[in-house]
């Protein structure tokens, strides 16, 4: 029998780039994508399979020194580096979009040294506006046509519109995965489910969902669900991509039940409309719903509804998921979240959940002073 | 060794010797930027936080609103060696020391006049203005420009206007994308006039921005061929005097000052290349100032590399962009400052697909053959991310299409405490040591 549910999930985690390989190995083109906002539908209704570049929490940078500058997004340097030591040689081709300045310029640095066979790099604007809408619709019709020209033929109206559908069941499995957190305790722990999230990125989307509906059967019936523990809380940060730090937390008295992290709910959270213009429907999608600090949400009215637009929905997921306390994990050098931690955090305090702000490097190498904060405050808000 | 240059760097306390006079009559202009403000506070008239090179320098003249140039602040509080208070007062309110450090001590500054309700004591120039608005914008780099006036929100409860500027990335194919790229930053910038329509409570005048335009194209067409000057050996000009010289370019364009200034510079640079005026009496060494942020409190280094022989005859930084040719077809004021934008950000793409994929190396290149540059300086700002992260890159590039000594030092824009002294001279000097020694192996 088939392995499935948890124990695939497992496998996939543990080995990485291996079934993108074997995909390969059958003729597959693989294509790369840094972080949210480079739309999987493209690259899937091309007959393409779109897999998340992600760093390695426990290695170090061993080549990328001299290349790219300390000073840089740890997690932008340690992909670069896992790329330069050969571990992404699989890929066919990568897409960058412009989230912040350190993803622009992963673009240029990894496009010049690594050579890949293809390449394109996807203009997000910043505003919300009604010409950023069009705007970004406009560079997804311009990332449409670099693909078409990659494969040789036009995707066609059909094929953009069954990939949608296959993203948003996706999605809306993802979503169905974190509601078996919110009992108490919860039925699977938060470094289960990132394994998760981990593991279906790096497979073709029919295959991820046919993976979370295994996981989420499984998950539902099996009896030997996560300890209880003094406190229930929610991870907020970026690019945090690996069960490590999850791990850490619960292992020293907690249940993520809950995350806003860009390996997590922030690229799931929303459909994509199926109906009507696919471009224009994922432009808004994406622009709109992934919620980065590297948006700038206009204010439409006083403070207290501009925070409450901006970081609302955290306090939503606090609330809906019963957490106790918030642990925003920043990177080093990430200026977006290193900027809008300091009123993440003032305003979920004021919601009735205190925070904790922890800067990290990216890799867990020095993970005794971590495990020493976390704990503090886990036992404070226990 | 000329007593003018040849003094070794007496501590970062030392005083940058400027060699061109234009260039010491720069500082009133800085003071008149806070004085203005200080002026439109008191009479309550609208004023502005904002950003350099962001399109607003022309539009904001048109409707008489009176800018802050924060980052210009927070280096004039740099050089004044008051920037550690306020970096210290953002860090109390949880902003990293890592954090851009021109927006920090904005911050900082922010936080303590707005908890002392006052002007923070003894700040430079009377300090900045509590503003009506800040602008700040959403660009292919600058992070920051978006986030800090939105956070400052906290200290100042006053309306933030985010525009957005993008152009493509270095392979993309201008023909298929300009054409919306060009509608995209007329359309943001429609809607920052509507803006501050709406916060002045002004008409923008359409014709008076038009002649701003012009006033400002003249201004950067003098203000290049100034520096066209400067490929003259020897160097009238140096790069220290660029960090000054760049004031009205960046913070007054759109002014008769500011084309006045740059009109007198090119008379005084002409006159010093007709008479074979150099920075220093004998100049051993010609050096490129590649992108990167000067330590605005220690560019004494520049006069430091004076005393072993060697100028910076140009730099990247702060350089005027050269004047692109608007399409005819763009008669409103708003397209053209959308092209302007967009030609002058896209300039070397095709060059740069050519050949090294990159055209800030591509600029580089044509800088060493125009200017006969025998090496390569850049300075990184450790809290800027912006300029500063792939300038390694920039260099492994640029090596493999010239074989040219080349040195990264580093410190910061604004924090003193980055600065290593001893080190930094050390570098220095083997850097110099070495740029003798590829100029013997060539000859």
């Amino acid at each position: 029998m088939a392995e499935e549910g948890l124990a695939k999930v497992e496998k996939i985690y543990q080995d990485r780039g291996g079934r993108a390989k074997e995909l390969r190995a059958q003729g597959k083109k693989i294509i790369g994508c840094y972080c949210c906002y480079a739309p999987p539908e493209i690259i899937t209704a091309a007959g393409l399979v779109p897999y998340r570049i992600t760093g390695d929490v426990k290695e170090t940078i061993r080549e990328a020194d001299s290349y790219l500058e300390a000073i840089m997004c740890p997690f932008c340097r340690n992909s670069f580096d896992m790329a330069l030591r050969g571990e992404y040689d699989f890929l066919d081709g990568f897409v960058v979009p412009h989230t912040c300045d350190n993803i622009v310029k992963i673009y240029d640095v990894w496009k010049y040294n690594l050579k890949p066979p293809y390449s394109h790099f996807i203009n997000v604007p910043h505003t919300l506006s009604a010409a950023s809408l069009e705007f970004f619709k406009a560079e997804l019709g311009t990332f449409q046509r670099s693909i078409e020209r990659l494969i040789g033929r036009e995707i066609s109206l059909q094929q953009l519109k069954e990939s949608i559908k296959l993203h948003n069941e996706y999605r809306a499995l993802v979503r169905e995965l974190y509601e078996l957190s919110k009992p108490d305790p919860p039925l699977i722990s938060g470094s289960e489910r990132m394994k998760v999230l981990l593991a279906g990125t790096r497979v073709p989307v029919e295959e991820a969902n046919e993976l979370l509906r295994s996981v989420i059967s499984e998950v539902k019936e099996r009896r030997d669900v996560p300890p209880k523990k003094p406190a229930r809380v929610l991870v907020y940060g970026p690019e945090i991509d690996d069960a490590p730090f999850i791990e850490l937390v619960e292992g020293v008295g907690a249940n993520v039940v809950i995350d806003d992290l860009c390996v997590g709910t922030r690229p799931y959270w929303f459909d994509v409309e199926i109906n009507g213009d696919p471009l224009g429907a994922m432009a808004q999608a994406y622009l709109e719903k992934v919620n980065c600090p590297r948006t700038y949400r206009p204010r439409t009215a006083g403070r207290k509804e501009d925070l409450d637009n901006r970081f609302g929905y955290i306090a939503n997921f606090a609330k809906e998921y019963k957490v106790n306390g918030i642990i925003l994990l920043i990177l080093n050098y990430c200026d977006n979240y290193e900027f809008e931690s300091v009123e993440v955090k003032d305003y979920l305090q004021q919601a009735g959940f205190p925070g904790l702000i922890i800067e990290v490097d990216y890799t867990l190498m020095s993970i005794d002073w971590l495990k020493t904060r976390v704990q503090a405050f886990l036992e404070m808000i226990s | 060794m000329e007593e003018k240059k040849g003094g070794l760097l007496a501590g970062i306390y030392s005083r940058t010797i400027k060699t061109t006079d234009a260039a010491k009559k720069v500082r009133p202009l800085t003071k008149k930027i806070s004085q203005q403000a200080h002026e439109a506070a008191a009479e309550g008239k609208p004023i502005a936080y904002c950003f350099i090179m962001s399109l607003h320098d022309e539009i904001i003249r048109a409707m008489d609103i009176t800018p802050i140039w924060t980052e210009n602040y927070a280096a004039i509080t740099a050089v004044k060696r008051q920037g550690e208070r306020f970096i210290s007062s953002a860090q109390g309110e949880g902003f990293p020391r890592n954090l851009c450090t021109y927006c920090t001590i904005q911050e900082g500054f922010d936080v303590m006049r707005h908890q002392l309700g006052m002007m923070p004591p003894d700040a430079p120039d009377g300090g900045m203005e509590r503003p009506t608005m800040m602008l700040g914008t959403g660009m292919m780099i600058c992070d920051p420009r978006y986030k800090s006036y939105q956070t400052a929100q906290r200290y100042n409860d006053v309306p933030v206007h985010v525009h957005g500027l993008l152009w493509p990335a270095a392979d993309a194919n201008l023909a298929e994308v300009q054409d919306y790229y060009v509608k995209y930053i007329v359309e943001e910038l429609r809607d920052l006039v509507d803006f501050l329509e709406k916060q002045t409570g002004r008409k923008m005048d359409w014709d008076r921005l038009n002649e701003i335009i012009d006033l400002a194209n003249k201004t950067y067409q003098v203000w290049y061929d100034a520096y066209q000057l400067r490929k003259a050996i020897p160097a009238p000009m140096p790069t220290e005097d660029a960090m000054s010289t760049m004031v009205p370019g960046y913070f007054w364009m759109g002014t008769q000052e500011a084309f006045d200034f740059y009109q007198d510079l090119y008379n005084e640079v002409k006159y010093r290349v007709d008479n074979r005026i150099g920075v220093i009496p004998d100049e051993k060494y010609r050096i490129l100032w590649a992108a990167g942020l000067p330590p605005w409190f220690a560019l004494a280094i520049l006069n430091y590399f004076e005393s072993l022989g060697a100028v910076f005859p140009i730099e990247i930084t702060y350089h005027p962009p050269p004047p692109v040719e608007i399409p005819s077809h763009a008669k409103h004021p708003l397209e053209r400052l959308a092209w302007r934008f967009f030609k002058q950000w896209t300039q070397r793409n095709e060059e740069a697909q050519r050949r090294s994929g990159d055209p800030m190396v591509e600029w580089m290149l044509e800088m060493i053959e125009d200017y006969k540059i025998d090496g390569v300086l850049a300075h990184r700002a450790t809290t800027c991310r912006t300029i500063h992260v792939g300038q390694i890159h920039q260099l492994n590039v640029l090596r493999d299409y010239v074989d040219l000594p080349m040195l990264i030092l580093e410190s910061d824009i604004c924090d003193v405490s980055a600065f290593d002294e001893a080190g930094t001279k050390d570098r220095i000097d083997t850097f110099v040591e070495t740029l003798e020694v590829y100029k013997k192996r060539k000859q």
